[in-house]
């Protein structure tokens, strides 16, 4: 089923908390709502759920309009940060809960149950309550609580933002396995970048209460439309125009005001070279790369160079752009 | 912009949230407003039925009310210094220290929960009174009855809840402060005097209020061992029982609801101005033997003193006359006068009212609060905890001239067990209001929202994700309810009638007719019950910690 949200809003008082927001979700994707904090990632999730009121525009689900149906009866998964299990119940009974709910025969909620405690390996633990489960654990039986109602929509309120990097990096791959094989259409929020392009089919880049992109992963890394999303995902420098064409780069015809070339670290080679236009003023040790900050032109630049490259501060180098990177952004 | 998109809330939700909402409120209106309005007004009519201030000038210009007032405040004025100085050395024991025998301090600090108020007073006047063991042994002839019996009597009385605020204070500091103070090389007493101190500075303005506020408003020792000495609460007794002079009993009510307001308003503004950190980490008793020492003993022999007195009424209760012959025997509690033990049942109904309606509407108001927006949320809270500065014999006053009147409704509540229940529930509202509250907000949101989003409705919820977490609140707000209905005496005094009487008043009616070794019986009776009590919510609060161990260990 598809959902539709067209102009949106969403006033908090006199603040507006989102303006303008026209979204599609459909089939099996994996959408994924990205940004700083404060942007209104959450709050758009919210209104989905059916959890928070909205000012204008519609929101559809499958030609439906959602604004006359309560969170209750949406038949939405959702999951949240913190779990929020019933710590009252064990970890099947938390698993059949929706079921519970919708009154379906217990021979079948056991079935089912078993079914999903299968799916995210959690089988062992069928009778354990909440707090004798990791964190890793509790978010894996969130997630089958949330698939076991074969939920319309699958909503996820930064699911791995509370578990250490190991257990996310894990977490991040089950989820979209299990995600792929029911074929669930899911929305997530995160604010962490990688999480991010790693995990979605289009990611919807937001900023103070507006979507400033919408795009695969590779769209908004390679083809950032504006200042905020090359800034946001992954790191940029942005040169203006005259900087610009030192290295050969000039605007389009019909890019209007895109006035900034946004280029990445691992878009500029570099030569050591005497007669150098860069100066190096330092490097920062990467692991993978050594990230060299250059003075260029009165101006800093950071590019990446390889650990073969053995640079000092203070050496020259001459700058190359690696054939077809940069993007115009606006300002 | 357009007016917010809602989905509409489904019937049953809506229902729920309605009648959790306006019952509680037309409860608070009906039996607490709508009193404290009548106060007002009869404080403003005159003999002739008109309106006007003369009933204040009048009060004012009689001389001997000034006497009362003066009384009234040099006697709290007192009580509080010493409770916070008291208070102060008691909770730094309790907190700082490794001082031995923490159980006698521990145990003393509970006591003056479990007795109606005049318990002290009973017990001193068993001691010091003109019969009292100490002066028939030693033939000093203490006088004990006047100020002297009523600061010691209230200093027992209100010191608990002075050493339990200054306690909470001194436990919020935070031990990376002293840590960086002694790095820097600053001594024990630098510590003390420039973190510890400056840390419970609104701790103790507050126990000083709190201290002021109680004393200045109880009745229950003033009426025993105040003797000659007039303080307000007794004043207004003798206006409105004695003289049946309800105007003026209202005007001297609107006097003590001043200094009450003030110290609830001015307590709540520094409250406001703490900021306790969430992090703190909380700091270690050690050993000082010298400071130890002397805080120690001065803890230990406070405790012995509140303890002994208590103990001389369980004592004096199996005495055959005191302190004449000291042989023991259970005629005391063969009590006759006074309707008998017909009181402690209505006590006990009454209080078991009180908890059920308390505990229902205080649930049903919290959970209703938090679906409001910022702005109604707080009107509902300020209204929730207004009863506080309202002292109990302001509201049993208020009671009387509200429902003392034609024999329909609100007026038929009068003399009935019922309106005795209903004015303990709203003499504390306010506490029982913030205890849910605080125990509302450690469910979390998303809890509900889960259940919500995955098809419950609003029973579900509260079912599923409220209760778990609530229900150790709901235990202890219901007994917290049923405890202060047994042992208050302030706000009932004035709703007793020759039928219906509750068993704190038997106690205080037994000592002036001159049976004070069965009120003595009579006290420890009431105290047996709320023991009771205590034991039996102690064990229902450790059966639920438990049954979550027994699930954890399957």
């Amino acid at each position: 089923m598809q959902l539709k949200i067209r102009n949106l809003s969403k006033l908090y008082g006199q603040f507006q908390a989102l303006a303008g927001i026209d979204l599609d979700v459909g089939g099996e994707e994996f959408v994924c709502l990205l940004g700083p904090s404060g942007c209104g990632k959450t709050t758009l999730l919210r209104i989905i759920a059916g959890l928070e009121p909205f000012n204008g525009g519609t929101l559809e689900l499958g030609g439906r309009d959602l604004a006359a149906v309560d969170a209750q009866h949406r038949g939405f998964g959702i999951v949240f940060q913190s779990y929020s299990l019933f710590p009252h119940m064990t970890v099947a009974e938390n698993i059949g809960y929706g079921l519970k709910v919708r009154k379906v025969a217990p021979a079948e909620i056991a079935a089912k149950v078993a079914q999903l405690m299968d799916m995210v390996h959690l089988t062992p633990f069928a009778e354990r309550h909440p707090w004798q489960l990791s964190g890793g654990q509790q978010q894996r039986v969130a997630i089958a609580r949330a698939l076991a109602v074969e939920p319309s929509l699958l909503l996820l309120d930064e699911p791995l933002s509370a578990l250490d990097a190991r257990v996310r990096a894990e977490l991040r791959g089950e989820i979209r396995e299990v995600q792929r094989r029911l074929g669930i259409p899911t929305i997530m929020v995160t604010h962490d970048q990688e999480e991010a392009l790693t995990m979605a089919d289009k990611v919807v880049c937001m900023n103070a209460g507006t979507i400033e992109q919408i795009g695969s992963p590779e769209d908004v890394y390679a083809r950032p439309r504006t200042r905020f999303v090359a800034d946001f995902v992954g790191t940029s420098n942005f040169l203006g125009p005259e900087a610009a064409a030192r290295l050969g780069q000039v605007p389009g015809a019909g890019q209007g005001d895109a006035r900034l070339l946004a280029l990445r670290p691992e878009d500029v080679l570099l030569t050591p070279d005497p007669a150098g236009e860069g100066v190096v003023a330092g490097v920062t040790f990467l692991g993978n790369v050594n990230r060299v900050a250059l003075d260029w032109h009165g101006a800093p630049l950071l590019v990446d160079a390889g650990r073969g490259q053995a640079l000092r501060p203070g050496d020259r180098v001459a700058l190359a752009l690696v054939p077809g990177s940069g993007t115009w952004v606006s300002a | 912009m357009s007016a917010a998109v809602r989905p509409r809330l489904s019937g049953q939700a809506r229902l729920l949230f309605w009648t959790s909402m306006l019952v509680p409120l037309a409860g608070l209106a009906l039996f607490f407003l709508y009193p404290m309005a009548i106060v007002v007004r009869r404080s403003v009519t005159l003999g002739d039925g008109s309106l006007g201030l003369d009933n204040y000038i009048r009060i004012l210009g009689q001389s001997h009310i000034w006497g009362v007032l003066g009384n009234s405040l040099v006697m709290s004025g007192l009580t509080t210094l010493i409770c916070i100085t008291l208070g102060f050395a008691i909770a730094y024991a309790l907190q700082r220290t490794r001082m031995p025998l923490r159980w006698l301090v521990s145990l003393a600090l509970v006591l003056p929960l479990l007795a109606p108020s005049l318990v002290q007073a009973l017990g001193l006047i068993f001691l010091f009174g003109r019969n009292g063991l100490i002066n028939q042994w030693t033939g000093w002839g203490i006088q004990i009855y006047g100020l002297p019996g009523l600061v010691i009597s209230n200093t027992m009385y209100a010191l608990p809840q002075a050493v339990m605020i200054i306690g909470a204070a001194l436990r919020h500091s935070d031990t990376r402060q002293y840590d960086a103070a002694r790095v820097l090389g600053a001594s024990p007493w630098r510590r003390f005097v420039d973190i510890t101190l400056p840390g419970a500075r609104f701790g103790l303005l507050s126990a000083g209020f709190v201290s002021f506020t109680i004393t200045i408003t109880d009745f229950g020792n003033a009426a025993v061992v105040g003797g000659n000495y007039r303080v307000l609460a007794t004043e207004i007794y003798a206006q409105v029982v004695g003289q049946m002079n309800f105007n003026m009993g209202a005007v001297i009510g609107i006097m003590l609801l001043i200094p009450t307001l003030l110290a609830v308003y001015l307590e709540k503004l520094a409250s406001r101005r703490e900021g306790a950190s969430e992090s703190a980490i909380p700091v270690q008793p050690d050993r000082a033997w010298k400071r130890d020492l002397v805080l120690g003993t001065l803890s230990q022999a406070t405790a012995l003193v509140v303890i002994a007195v208590v103990a001389t009424v369980v004592f004096a209760s199996f005495v055959r006359l005191w302190p004449y012959r000291l042989e023991m025997t259970f005629q005391n509690y063969n009590i006759t006068q006074e309707n008998g033990y017909k009181p402690l049942w209505t006590s006990l109904y009454a209080s078991t009212l009180t908890a059920v309606i308390g505990t229902t509407l205080l649930f049903a108001l919290t959970v209703a609060q938090r679906q409001l927006g910022r702005g109604m949320a707080k009107a509902v809270y300020l209204l929730a905890i207004v009863p506080v500065g309202v002292p109990g014999l302001v509201l049993g006053l208020s009671y009387v001239l509200a429902f003392n009147t034609r024999a329909i409704f609100p007026g038929m509540l009068y003399g009935t067990a019922l309106l005795i229940a209903l004015c303990n529930f709203y003499h504390y509202h306010s506490q029982g209001f913030l205890t849910m509250v605080t125990g509302i907000r450690t469910v979390p949101p998303a809890l509900e929202e889960t259940v919500t989003c995955m098809g419950g409705g609003p029973l579900r919820g509260l079912r599923d994700a409220v209760l778990p977490v609530m229900s150790p609140v709901l235990v202890t707000v219901f007994f917290f309810l049923f405890m202060r209905g047994m042992v208050t005496l302030s706000a009932v005094i004035f709703l007793i009638s020759p039928t219906v009487s509750v068993g704190a008043v038997s106690v205080l009616r037994l000592d002036q007719a001159g049976y004070s070794t069965q009120a003595a019986a009579f006290s420890v009776c009431i105290m047996l019950v709320v023991l009771a009590a205590l034991g039996l919510m102690r064990a229902i609060l450790w059966l639920m910690s438990r049954r979550r161990e027994v699930a954890a260990a399957a």
